[in-house]
């Protein structure tokens, strides 16, 4: 399942970062962090496209040794990278695209309150446990 | 093969390699001049063709890779030159042998050798030897260049024999088989006649003809020579050749396309290095046109653009796609031997530098993700460093900047790997500082301050404690604390407590080496670190600028602004000035601060650490005038709230003053906030005129201060406020010592009262000064003292407890002027009893005791020195405030008639309401003692007013349009004359106070009418002498004696006509009246007077006589006609004289 899930803002830099193994959260931050060049790239890529056709979801990152990153970016360039071990060879690309989707969704309803200005680190127990649910979840 | 030459790039396929070495004791400075000198030659021009040749310099190349040189030719040296110091000639032999012994090392591969020996001189350098050059020094060698381009030319002899030999080399004869150095013993015992092993041989002999034909500059024989060799060696599954043949025709497609080079900066010099820029489109052509046409004609010919060699190009030639399909494929069969890991790093190299031209980011990431998992043998740490700055240079080269800092940033933390015995903290800062890019961060705090964040707060953190951690180490403590400044100043709101502390505690502790300046650190390769002022330690919100203390505050005198406006503009207002000034005021201050004065400005700071923060040396930063900052030291506690800091300053010139931000000291750093930069802050302008000196007033009153302030509503602010308890009546003298404290002198002082408004009515002046005695003074010198003197005189009205006035209204009696059975009818009344009188109003009625407060406002308005000719002046005000107690007041008034119809008894009942004994005096009486409590009727004689005669002016009339405003006017002007007169005082001699006593208050129009005089006057003339009450006129009996009523009429208009009676009685003292005197007295003439209507100011006279036949006294009684009186005139307006006549008989002696 997802080891780190982050939020990414438009203008690349964290508006949620959670990893599981709470130690080594730096290195979910390099992982994430670099994975940005890709995205950066697909996105500029994808430029072209139509953008009501585009496809959110950008599929895999990058691998690395241990984890997979998958990247999503949603309509106002704001992106979901997550990150999953590689190990987890049950995980196909369906099932990702269906926890982005997820992601998006709770995403916007932490964008709908309020009281959250755009911009800020998301501080929402909502998001929090639907990003919880994803990261132990078993599939 | 184990040493990856991440440098390598397409082209170097078609380099001839020459290693340029020194033997002996060279000096490396003097070797690299030489080395730079010769590798300036990188490309020649081979005479007699077009061609091309192309030569790579190493001055270091290890042997094992040069085994590999069969396997693709680039790698072979082929040309070895060294560079030698030989300064005597016997030394000569032992350095050839030395040269020898070189060769030795590349023996097997090379084409040709040099020796360049410097220093040595004699018969032996002038022996010719092709092989040996000899130069004196290291500065007379202009040959070089030249003899290195002989030497390529060699070894183009040299390399095209052989291409020429290989290529023709199709005959039956056996091909050797070409093979790598690991591939040496699967062979052993292999079948060599079999086809399968002949068409390998084959397949990488074609291989190797390909690779030569490219580095003899023939770019399409190669394309071929590839194409046949791929399809050779496919056959037969040879696979580490088939991606080297792959990879060969895929360099051989990346030069023809990009004639500029993939390898960016050495390509790019490459190209300089040309003789024309056109050479570069050009110069692959000739090996083409070799191909396709007889290379006889092309050189004869010299034909460049003919059709059809594009179309032979365009079939060999792989279209980019296929290069990087080719490269892919090329790969994948590398990566089948683990023994080929270099050639497949390398291989990757190469093609991302290709896909980098191509701007295919997304594959170049993929070819360089792969070349991450290129497992070599265990790498030396440099040989990591250099991988993982090679990777960060590729990612950088694709536009992955991120990835590019992150690989950057893990060959700086190599660089001081724990395993490393001398950890480079120089090189490992150096590579973090190439970082910050990737990571979006400057350092300049100044990106910082405008809106958001930029970039990832927690992987900048990380890196900034890096830099912090590496400049430590590299013993540049400056370089540390100015990067722990912006960590903390740029990363507070990311920053958890615990690392607050941390930071700062490290910061503190590096600063006590070395402090945090403001001035700009130079780093060796040119970047600059700004400095990083503390703008967030502590956050300021507002910026307030202060307006002196009141009484401190500088006024500009009224008519130099009138001055000073006409000189602007001749209107008195218009709408453009006003809305000019409207502008300037936005950012200038509409109040002004005094040179020489302490002037101060308020800031709202709170405090975000988790822990008390000591702010040192805070103080302003100003310009345009000459100012001295006073520096304050605070400390704020953790994360207090909005907090004021007060910085002060005195202005020592005059101008324009703008304050432009503040410094601080924090944690051992200097910083210098300016306002414009800090964000979100608040100001109310910083910007306020500074006008010249004025001095300092300081004053102390005789009375003590008072702890309560007055709350005046025009905004003036009291500095000193005295108090003084004083008894209703009481004067008080107020003396008020006034010192110049300033540096100016003193020269001007105007003193002005102004009385707060109060309910009470106030009789008579409340303060009263002269001023000129002080004035005599003037001008006060600095630290001199004048003395001022104020009396203040309390006149309150006690008795207007309307109640009680009411109540003794009702009486009727004290009002109508009746006598009274005893004028002083004792009656005491105490307080007490006189509550029950109007039980509802109890407490009103306790209000007698009540103590009333008066208070004003004593203004100095002063002015003096340069500041006084600028036309300033200062205010001080002090306030007064006066608790007056009631002392005596009348309970009621009334009044008598005395015996004279121009005087009359004023009825006063005296109240001490003070809780001492008091006596009680009037102008002409004797004392009367009141007990405390005590109420006692007092009667004073008084004559009668004639307050017409007061003058009134017609301002005052006009000015009182109201007519019941100027009928309070009048009645006050009679209220204050009568005072006066009755001059009444008291005494408490317990207290040794005394005061007086007012009537005015209580006087009402019923009693002033009786005071008045009347308007008719009324004059009885007895034998020619004026009469009244008290006067015995005497006559002579049988003598006639002329009486004559004289009538002045005051008032403004005309009265009568009236008719008078003169009735004479004789008064027997015994209250029996006697009229009946017909036989005692005759009237000469009629006692009936007649008088016309009189105008005023005029009068009227009637005569008539009287002769008494009698002696005796008599008494005239002058009697109006009722029916004659005007109804509308006031009954005590004919008030005549009774007239006392004492007849005597005639002088019998005379």
């Amino acid at each position: 399942m997802a080891v780190c899930i982050a939020v990414i803002a438009k203008e690349n830099y964290p508006l949620y970062i959670r990893s599981i193994p709470a130690e080594h959260e730096l290195k979910f931050h390099y992982t994430v962090h670099t994975s940005l060049d890709v995205v950066d790239e697909k996105v500029s890529a994808m430029g072209k496209a139509l953008v009501d056709q585009r496809e959110l979801y950008l599929g895999l990152l990058y691998p690395t040794e241990d984890y997979k990153v998958y990247g999503y970016v949603t309509n106002s360039k704001v992106k979901f990278v997550m990150v999953v071990d590689s190990s987890n060879t049950a995980l196909r690309d369906n099932e990702i695209r269906s926890m982005f989707r997820k992601l998006h969704n709770s995403y916007t309803d932490v964008m709908c309150n309020p009281f959250y200005n755009p911009g800020d680190r998301i501080h929402s127990r909502a998001f929090d446990n639907m990003v919880t649910s994803m990261m132990v979840q078993v599939c | 093969m184990s040493v990856p030459d991440y440098m390598q790039c397409a082209e170097d396929h078609q380099t001839l390699l020459v290693v340029v070495q020194p033997v002996g004791i060279v000096s490396e400075e003097n070797f690299f001049r030489i080395y730079k000198r010769i590798s300036s030659v990188s490309q020649i021009n081979v005479r007699d063709s077009q061609r091309v040749l192309y030569i790579r310099y190493r001055h270091h190349y290890p042997p094992e890779n040069n085994e590999w040189g069969d396997f693709q030719t680039h790698r072979k040296v082929v040309g070895l030159i060294t560079v030698t110091d030989c300064f005597s000639a016997k030394d000569w032999p032992q350095t050839f042998e030395k040269f020898h012994v070189q060769k030795e090392i590349y023996g097997s591969t090379l084409y040709d050798s040099r020796l360049f020996v410097f220093g040595l001189q004699g018969e032996i350098a002038e022996q010719p030897r092709t092989d040996v050059a000899f130069y004196p020094n290291y500065d007379d060698c202009e040959s070089v260049e030249k003899r290195i381009e002989d030497f390529i030319e060699s070894l183009f002899i040299v390399l095209e024999s052989k291409r020429l030999d290989r290529a023709t080399d199709k005959s039956g004869d056996k091909i050797p088989l070409l093979c790598v150095p690991f591939e040496k013993k699967d062979f052993v015992g292999l079948d060599t006649d079999s086809r399968h092993y002949k068409k390998r041989c084959q397949g990488r002999m074609r291989k190797h003809v390909g690779d030569l034909c490219l580095q003899a500059g023939m770019l399409q024989d190669s394309l071929v020579h590839y194409h046949m060799s791929v399809e050779l060696l496919r056959s037969v599954n040879d696979f580490l050749w088939l991606g080297a043949a792959l990879e060969g025709l895929c360099s051989a497609s990346v030069i023809y396309h990009y004639p500029g080079g993939t390898g960016g900066k050495t390509g790019a010099r490459r190209l300089q290095g040309s003789s024309l820029p056109t050479d570069a489109g050009n110069r692959h052509r000739p090996g083409a046109q070799e191909v396709l046409i007889d290379p006889g004609a092309l050189t004869t010919n010299g034909i460049n653009a003919d059709t059809s060699t594009e179309i032979g190009r365009a079939k060999n030639c792989l279209s980019p796609e296929d290069i990087i399909d080719k490269y892919k494929e090329a790969i994948s069969y590398y990566s089948k031997y683990k023994n080929a890991g270099v050639i497949e790093l390398e291989a990757c190299v190469k093609a991302v530098r290709v896909l980098a031209i191509q701007k295919r980011s997304m594959e170049a990431s993929e070819f360089l993700q792969n070349a991450v998992y290129i497992n070599l043998r265990q790498l030396s740490e440099e040989e990591k460093i250099q991988r993982y700055s090679i990777l960060s240079e590729l990612y950088e080269l694709i536009g992955f900047h991120r990835k590019s800092a992150f690989f950057k940033r893990v060959a700086a933390m190599q660089c001081v790997a724990p395993s490393i015995a001398e950890p480079g903290w120089r090189a490992c800062y150096k590579l973090l500082l190439e970082t910050l890019p990737g990571y979006s961060l400057s350092l300049d705090p100044k990106d910082f301050n405008k809106g958001t964040h930029r970039g990832w707060a927690a992987v900048q953190m990380r890196l900034l404690h890096e830099l912090v951690y590496a400049s430590r180490r590299m013993g540049n403590p400056a370089l540390s604390v100015r990067h722990l400044s912006f960590l903390l100043q740029t990363m507070l709101d990311f920053l958890s407590d615990q690392e607050k502390k941390d930071v700062t505690q490290s910061l503190e502790s590096y600063t006590s080496k070395c402090p945090g300046t403001m001035e700009l650190l130079s780093l060796p390769d040119g970047l600059n670190l700004p400095p990083v002022p503390f703008t967030k330690l502590p956050i300021v919100r507002r910026v307030k600028l202060l307006n002196l203390p009141a009484s401190l505050r500088p006024q500009k005198m009224k008519s130099l602004l009138g001055q000073n406006m006409s000189t602007k503009s001749p209107f008195i207002y218009s709408p453009i000035i006003a809305h000019n000034r409207g502008e300037e005021r936005s950012k200038k201050i509409d109040f002004q601060w005094v040179q020489g004065d302490v002037c101060e400005v308020q800031l709202m700071v709170y405090n975000p650490m988790p822990f008390e923060l000591r702010v040192e040396n805070m103080g302003l930063l100003t310009s345009g005038v000459e100012f001295e900052s006073l520096p304050a030291a605070l400390s704020l506690p953790a994360e207090s709230g909005l907090y004021p800091v007060t910085l002060v300053g005195v202005p020592r010139s005059t101008g324009q003053i703008t304050i432009n931000g503040y410094h601080t000291t924090v944690f051992g750093v200097f910083s210098d906030c300016l306002l414009d930069s800090l964000p979100g802050i608040k100001t109310n302008g910083s910007t306020v005129e500074v006008i010249p000196a004025l001095p300092r007033l300081q004053i102390s009153t005789s009375l003590p201060r008072s702890a309560r302030t007055l709350q005046p509503a025009s905004g003036d602010e009291i500095s000193t406020n005295v108090s003084v308890q004083l008894y209703n009546g009481e004067t008080q003298q107020l003396d008020i010592k006034l010192e110049n404290i300033g540096t100016e002198p003193l020269e001007k002082l105007e003193v002005t009262s102004k009385i707060l408004t109060t309910k009470e009515k106030l009789y008579g002046d409340f303060l009263s000064w002269k001023l000129e005695e002080t004035l005599s003074q003037f001008p006060l010198q600095p630290g001199k003292t004048a003395t001022f003197t104020v009396n203040i005189k309390v006149k309150l009205d006690f008795s207007c407890q309307e109640n009680l006035l009411q109540d003794l209204n009702d009486d009727g009696i004290s009002i109508s002027g009746l006598p009274l059975s005893s004028p002083f009818r004792q009656v005491v009344k105490p307080r007490v009893e006189s509550k029950p009188v109007n039980p509802p109003e109890s407490s009103k009625a306790g209000d007698f005791s009540h103590v009333k407060t008066l208070e004003a406002i004593l203004n100095f308005k002063y002015s003096g020195g340069p500041g006084h000719v600028d036309g300033y002046y200062r205010n001080l005000s002090l306030g007064i405030h006066v608790e007056a107690e009631p002392s005596v007041f009348f309970t009621r008034v009334s009044t008598l008639p005395a015996t004279s119809t121009r005087q009359c008894h004023l009825l006063l009942d005296v109240f001490n309401s003070t809780e001492h004994e008091l006596t009680i005096s009037a102008k002409n009486n004797e004392e009367l003692i009141l007990h405390a409590g005590e109420c006692q009727r007092m009667a004073i004689q008084v004559d009668k007013f004639n307050f017409e005669s007061f003058p009134e002016s017609p301002a005052e009339r006009t000015q009182f349009t109201n007519p019941k405003q100027l009928e309070e006017e009048r009645q006050e002007t009679r209220g204050l004359e009568i005072n006066s007169k009755l001059d009444i005082h008291w005494n408490i001699p317990s207290l040794k106070r005394h005061g007086e006593a007012s009537v005015e208050g209580i006087l009402n129009q019923l009693v002033l009418e009786h005071l008045q005089l009347a308007p008719l006057q009324w004059d009885v003339l007895v034998d020619g002498q004026l009469c009244d009450c008290d006067v015995v006129a005497d006559c002579r009996v049988g003598d006639p004696i002329p009486l004559e009523v004289r009538l002045t009429n005051w008032s403004k208009r005309n009265v009568g006509p009236f008719a008078l009676t003169v009735i004479p009685y004789q008064d027997y003292q015994n209250g029996v009246h006697n009229y009946e005197l017909q036989d005692a007295i005759t009237f000469v003439g009629s006692n009936t007077f007649y008088i016309d209507s009189v105008r005023p100011t005029e009068n009227s006279v009637c005569l008539g006589a009287l002769l008494f036949l009698y002696t005796g006294d008599f008494y005239l009684n002058i009697k109006f006609h009722e029916d004659t009186t005007s109804k509308e005139l006031p009954l005590s307006w004919f008030c005549l004289p009774s007239i006392h006549i004492r007849a005597q008989g005639p002088d019998l002696q005379a």
